[in-house]
């Protein structure tokens, strides 16, 4: 199911010599790529923010055998970042994402089956470097 | 060669590893030698400074070993302990195409998780290996739910 994000339609955060400059489009914005592409640092620098923006609920292995499905099954009005999504998400999970409009999704993974996505909300990261920054922005993946 | 093992045809005695990152940190990355240097360089494009620190591919600036990517860490683990099962499930396919090419090691995913450039891998198929080098019959091995 294709929405407008109901929560965030930018994030944008510094991490040293880091920038992350995020325009969402959809409701979920999955995340794909090769390897050491820089999602997992991504993540920690979003993780990072997430002490200054509240919305932001972020996930990853470490959470493993934790209760992160309850808590994004009681939330309204956050945004989940998840990393390591293919081992975090089962098939239940994946189908309540993909019906869930209370909460907005970044969803760091390989396999984006059972969040009925269309191709054009899957994407990749894009880095760029200007005087010494490096700038991460979201690009469409070819697919 | 490396060895495929599938959901329906998985031991019980197997110890699989699901978090590659947490098993990497806390077992793989004391094993490092030279032998991780190409590894780290082919799937995350960074050289390895020393045992525990690598260069990132972004600025250069030194890290630890820690934030190397899943994908490069699982490649690490099944490269320094071939005689557990590891999940790939999280690796791309650049990580893929180096795991495949491994002279021993044994992978797992829920779904077939196969480079494009595939020449040849041992699936484990209960009480016999079978081995493939088309990319279409591991695929359809591998969907095939007995």
């Amino acid at each position: 199911m294709k929405i407008k994000p109901v929560v965030l339609e930018k994030i944008n955060t510094r991490h040293t010599n880091y920038l992350i400059d995020f325009e969402f489009e959809t409701n979920i914005t999955f995340i794909i790529g090769d390897s050491g592409t820089g999602k997992s640092a991504v993540f920690s620098f979003i993780n990072e923010f997430s002490y200054e923006e509240k919305r932001l609920r972020c996930f990853n292995y470490i959470d493993y055998n934790k209760n992160y499905k309850q808590s994004i099954r009681n939330s309204k009005n956050k945004i989940f970042v998840i990393d390591n999504a293919d081992i975090l998400l089962d098939d239940g999970m994946r189908r309540y994402i993909s019906k869930d409009v209370m909460n907005q999704y970044i969803i760091i993974g390989r396999n984006p089956r059972g969040l009925a996505l269309s191709y054009d909300e899957i994407y990749e990261i894009e880095s760029s470097e200007s005087n010494d920054i490096i700038c991460f922005r979201l690009k469409k993946a070819l697919i | 060669m490396i060895t495929v093992y599938k959901k329906s045809k998985l031991p019980k005695d197997v110890e699989l590893i699901r978090l590659n990152d947490s098993y990497f940190n806390k077992f793989t990355a004391a094993l490092l030698n030279d032998n991780a240097k190409p590894i780290i360089k082919q799937i995350d494009r960074s050289e390895l400074l020393n045992k525990y620190s690598f260069a990132s591919r972004f600025d250069g600036t030194g890290l630890n070993i820690d934030k190397l990517s899943t994908g490069c860490k699982t490649a690490l683990n099944i490269f320094y302990n071939a005689d557990k099962v590891f999940d790939i499930s999280e690796c791309g396919e650049n990580a893929l195409e180096l795991i495949y090419s491994f002279e021993k090691g044994k992978v797992y995913c829920d779904y077939p998780m196969i480079p494009f450039n595939l020449i040849r891998a041992e699936a484990f198929d209960g009480g016999k290996a079978l081995v493939f080098n088309d990319y279409e019959e591991l695929k359809k091995w591998w969907e095939y739910e007995d």
